[in-house]
């Protein structure tokens, strides 16, 4: 019997002009980070780490699910509308979760679609965080496959997301961990991964803001993982070169879903990259 | 080339769980391994038949083609990066999906499971 020391509550802001419940999990104390998960996924990706005693020692590690996905709630009559992310709304609610708990600049770590948007905040809000953790994150590439494919009436949008997704897992993932990260792609709402793959394919605003973001006042690491096919090493490199000094790290066994698929071969490079950033203690590894 | 289809045939056709994911799927599909043509015909999740090609009678749903050395390399326990997975194997220029690209996608987990089934298997795996 065991009992995690992750626990969970919601939240309630204002998001588009109307309330949302967002679920968060958090675990630890002292230096505040936020987790933001994939597309088509939700806060049970970072469970590892929010289960780190060591991580959790100097960090206070908090991750939430985006409305839509996960314990969060989509907003009322959601019956009728289309669910497309956009970076303006996925801004506003990064901020508002911040503004909701009482954030003081955390750093902010996203994986995918979490990391494109940190690389956004980084570039748009850089003094609302203290620095920035990209994860399998670039400026932009375009989708290899049909978003749409992943909501039609005549097929299971969340199973075929899995089979899809299931590219970008590393064969070192191990077996349990490879199928509880495809779970929660079989599990999310109709339109869900659709929507976020919306944002993430076809949003390529972020190319001419890489410029903009001064590392010199809040700092970016990059991890990329070989075997994502998504957002590949060079996707990552070429995004890391358009940063000033931003630093970038390859994990040639892992994929793009890095502290789901394969938490033991990810904890390194997080805990070096919490060590990059601003009000590090401790030794983490 | 042919014993590895036949192989896949025989391991599919005894994985109860595979049979059973597949079991609305009735597709002849080709692959193509530097031009050699091999046609699989599925019925109910069971393959029932490999054919070698060529064959300009046999119409199929969906084709993969690619290379005996890529497909070598996509069977190891740990294939390298892009060796991985069959969209890997587009991606790197090593593979093509030709046909009706949904028809796979509606039953991509069982023809990737189904096509990673002579993947070697690692001592303890």
């Amino acid at each position: 019997m065991s009992i995690e020391p992750i626990t969970g509550r919601y939240l309630t802001v204002t998001i588009e002009g109307a309330p949302r419940r967002i679920y968060f999990e958090e675990a630890g104390q002292g230096r505040p980070v936020l987790c933001l998960h994939t597309a088509g996924a939700d806060t049970r990706q970072w469970r590892h780490l929010l289960n780190d005693i060591e991580i959790t020692k100097t960090n206070r590690l908090i991750a939430f699910d985006m409305p839509w996905h996960g314990k969060s709630l989509p907003p009322e009559g959601f019956q009728t509308q289309e669910y497309m992310l956009t970076t303006e709304a996925y801004i506003e609610t990064v901020l508002a979760v911040i503004d909701g708990l009482g954030l003081d600049r955390p750093v902010l770590a996203g994986c995918s679609m979490g990391g494109r948007i940190a690389l956004q905040l980084a570039a748009l809000h850089p003094d609302r965080f203290s620095g920035f953790i990209a994860i399998e994150a670039s400026d932009f590439q375009p989708a290899w496959y049909d978003i749409d494919w992943f909501h039609r009436p005549d097929a299971h949008g969340g199973e075929m997301g899995a089979a899809l997704v299931s590219a970008n897992i590393s064969p070192y993932a191990p077996e349990a961990e490879r199928w509880n990260t495809l779970w929660m792609f079989m599990q999310g709402g109709p339109g869900v991964f659709r929507g976020d793959l919306s944002f993430y394919t076809r949003d390529d605003s972020l190319i001419g803001r890489l410029g903009r973001i001064d590392t010199g006042k809040t700092p970016v690491h990059i991890i990329v993982g070989a075997y994502d096919l998504t957002c590949t090493p060079e996707d990552a490199r070429r995004t890391a070169d358009g940063i000033p000094g931003a630093t970038l790290a390859v994990m040639d066994e892992l994929g793009h879903f890095p502290m789901s698929e394969h938490p033991e071969g990810f904890r390194p490079f997080f805990a070096d990259a919490l060590a990059l950033m601003p009000g590090a203690s401790g030794n983490m590894r | 080339m042919l014993e590895i289809f036949k192989s896949i045939q025989a391991q599919l056709n005894a994985t109860p769980h595979l049979l059973r994911l597949g079991r609305l799927f009735s597709e002849t599909i080709l692959i193509d391994v530097d031009g050699e043509e091999f046609y699989l015909t599925f019925d109910k999740g069971r393959l029932d038949t490999v054919t070698p090609g060529p064959s300009r009678k046999t119409p199929w749903r969906f084709a993969l083609r690619t290379d005996a050395d890529a497909l070598a390399r996509f069977w190891q326990a740990r294939p390298e990066p892009g060796f991985h997975d069959i969209f890997g194997l587009v991606k790197i220029g090593r593979g093509r999906i030709d046909g009706d690209i949904l028809a796979l996608v509606k039953n991509l987990r069982f023809f990737k499971d189904v096509m990673t089934l002579p993947r070697v298997k690692e001592m303890g795996a």
